[in-house]
């Protein structure tokens, strides 16, 4: 039973993970939480499910081309639901906007795709029992993704100029940098990340619609646990839920994993408003 | 010539007493109405799909035969889309402005509890295959006729194989957190307890819990000699055949007609996971075991083939939607009336009536009218031409 727990407790932990860092790259660049997360996730799994099972491609190139349509998506979502609301961020109307593009993508992908779940292909065809690739191999794209993004965040120059913007909009701007294209690239990026969790977890959650208002909802957890805008901390926030989560379902039974999950959401932002691994934010006075 | 008070006063009581014999004259031309309320697009369009099938091809056998007493069927269709709402306002159009004279449908529940009432207060001749067992009420809605079992019947049927086909004295009684998964489990378990059965294991899972792994451990733990599904989520039950595949355990899961939805098929990881699952079914729409239907379902199949598609639907869905259009026609046909109290006093007088699908019989008291006796249970991986071979036990 344990091996079970953190087995299953890490995929689906690493997937939240990804989402959440979903949710982290899009704010970095723009400080608004983009509810269309979850839908990139849910679209990874589609978009792969279409490529490979109903179009014949193989992994490689079907992983290709989800990146490039989740990407593209995460743009869209840049100019259609975030841009125009930028001005005005005080008053939170991006909740508006981009709920209103998650539920246009859920919908249209109901209607396009299926209502009902539909399966997604062995990728590597490697490991069966607890060491199954459908557990390990998210884990595996969780732990690339977020050397990856410290690599591009640390060492190259697009990384730094995401960083200055995330760090002073303004200053940025001053310095001369891009900050529209930079903001677009991020969301690009953000697109592609969402649509690795859905490739990566597809075995376990099937290319299925409704898999987009689950993923922003446990996908929101981790970057609330380990701190708005940090990666790593959503990467630990991910595997902690993702454990707690399996071992209430273990423990507790389906219905009430889901109360102790948001119970323990709720006492770690009792005990610690800005995350565990957060900061406390600095106000000018 | 000068029109006088007098000759206008004795003109117009000339037409008042004149107009109830041209009444008669008038309607026999009319055509027969039926409103047919149907989510023929959305997320739940598949049903009303294959019951479409059926609505069209009975009308025009009716009306190529030279229709009911002379008057053909027109049907009125409005595609609900599975939205109550618009389920509301396609009924009370079908009452106020196109004037049916019955009403085939919805073909969900959700949508027919929401205009159930309506029609009730309009006294509608209605007839629907919805299962939820509160949309069935003789005395407060005597114009409502189920032509499918109800929820109840489903229960007494899964329970019934159970324990007197496979012998399971120990269940496991899973639905999904949906209202309907919730509300099934419970009355299922109820069944079960008073039947003297022991619920080993209860429970609801969301639909969307990736690993079934916890919930399928502690029913084998228990000692689950069965396990009984309440869910219509296709993604949850291929997950928990899988997971029983991985546990290389061979307990027979029992229940919900989903459990035959051929989604099962593309989810498990290999065919042989779907063996061993029976789904509820019809007697009239199942082949025995040297794969022949019923002969009165094998004569339809016959008449429909060419006409009817049954590759991508379920017979039941077109056999019962071909009873039910019959059944209004019928009921005209022998009361030569298309009131109301015409229709629903012809139903209310029928006594095992040979539809395709069912043997109905109903009552003033009993709107129920598909005996519990011919709901089945079925080899949920064995579909052929929309329909199933019988479970194992009959």
């Amino acid at each position: 039973m344990l091996a079970s727990i953190i087995a299953s407790g890490l995929a689906v932990g690493a997937v939240y993970a990804l989402i959440g860092i979903t949710y982290n790259t899009m704010f970095a660049t723009s400080r608004v939480m983009s509810f269309t997360a979850g839908q990139l996730g849910m679209l990874g799994g589609v978009f792969g499910s279409m490529f490979m099972l109903r179009l014949g491609l193989p992994v490689l190139p079907a992983l290709a081309l989800t990146l490039i349509c989740c990407a593209l998506i995460g743009v869209v979502t840049e100019i259609v639901a975030v841009r125009p609301v930028l001005k005005s961020l005080e008053q939170h109307l991006y909740v508006l906007t981009t709920l209103a593009l998650a539920l246009l993508i859920q919908h249209t992908t109901a209607m396009e795709w299926s209502t009902e779940p539909q399966p997604f292909p062995r990728l590597v065809n490697f490991g069966s029992g607890i060491w199954d690739e459908k557990y390990w191999l998210p884990v595996v794209v969780c732990i690339a993704t977020i050397i990856g993004l410290e690599y591009l965040y640390r060492r190259t120059l697009v990384g730094r100029a995401f960083v200055a913007i995330a760090e002073d909009n303004f200053a940025a701007r001053a310095l001369g940098l891009p900050e529209r294209n930079l903001r677009m690239a991020s969301y690009a990026l953000a697109g592609a990340i969402g649509a690795l969790a859905g490739f990566a977890g597809g075995q376990l959650l099937l290319a299925f619609f409704a898999n987009g208002s689950l993923l922003n909802f446990y996908g929101f957890i981790p970057v609330a646990l380990g701190g708005l805008g940090n990666n790593r901390g959503a990467v630990i926030g991910g595997f902690v839920l993702g454990l707690f989560q399996q071992a209430a379902n273990f423990m507790v039974g389906g219905i009430f994993s889901s109360v102790a999950v948001f119970t323990l959401f709720i006492i770690v932002l009792l005990a610690a408003p800005q995350g565990m691994f957060g900061a406390q934010a600095a106000r000018r006075v | 010539m000068k029109i006088t008070r007098r000759s206008l006063a004795l003109g117009g009581a000339g037409l008042v007493a004149g107009a109830p014999l041209a009444r008669p004259a008038l309607a026999q031309n009319d055509p027969i109405r039926i409103g047919w309320l149907a989510a023929l697009t959305g997320p739940s369009s598949a049903p009303a799909v294959g019951f479409n099938r059926g609505v069209l091809f009975a009308t025009e056998a009716i009306n190529a035969a030279g229709g009911v007493k002379g008057r053909r069927i027109e049907i009125l269709t409005r595609d609900t889309q599975g939205d109550p709402t618009k389920a509301v306002n396609a009924t009370q159009e079908m009452i106020s402005q196109l004037r049916v004279h019955a009403i085939w449908g919805p073909t969900n529940s959700g949508e027919s509890l929401a205009v159930t009432a309506i029609m009730a207060r309009a006294k509608m001749p209605n007839i629907h295959p919805c299962v939820v067992d509160t949309l069935i009420d003789e005395r407060r809605y005597p114009n409502a006729f189920r032509i499918t079992p109800s929820n109840t019947q489903w229960d007494d049927a899964v329970r019934g194989y159970c324990l007197n086909r496979v012998n399971a004295r120990k269940v496991a009684v899973i639905g999904d957190t949906t209202g309907y998964g919730v509300s099934a489990v419970n009355a299922s378990v109820a069944g079960f307890q008073r039947d003297g059965a022991e619920v080993v294991y209860k429970a609801n899972i969301d639909a969307t819990q990736p690993d079934m792994t916890p919930d399928m451990l502690r029913a084998r733990n228990a000692g689950a000699q069965a396990i009984v599904i309440w869910s219509v989520s296709t993604g949850m039950i291929a997950r928990m055949l899988n997971t029983r595949a991985t546990m290389n355990w061979d307990v027979p899961f029992v229940g919900h007609p989903a459990l035959s939805s051929g989604e099962i098929g593309s989810l498990v990881e290999r065919p042989a996971n779907w063996e061993k699952v029976y789904a509820i079914g019809y007697r009239s729409c199942s082949y025995d075991a040297a794969g022949n239907l019923p002969p009165r379902t094998a004569d339809l199949v016959r008449r429909l083939q060419g006409k009817v598609n049954l590759q991508d639907t379920l017979l039941w869905w077109v056999a019962s939607a071909i009873d039910a259009i019959d059944l209004i026609a019928k009921a005209v046909d022998a009361t030569g009336s298309t009131s109301n109290d015409a229709i629903i006093g012809n139903w209310n007088s029928l006594r095992n009536y040979p539809g395709y699908f069912g043997t109905y019989s109903y009552s003033p008291t009993q709107h129920n009218g598909f005996p519990v006796e011919e709901v089945v249970m079925s080899a949920a991986n064995s579909a052929r031409n929309g329909a199933f071979t019988l479970a194992p036990g009959y």
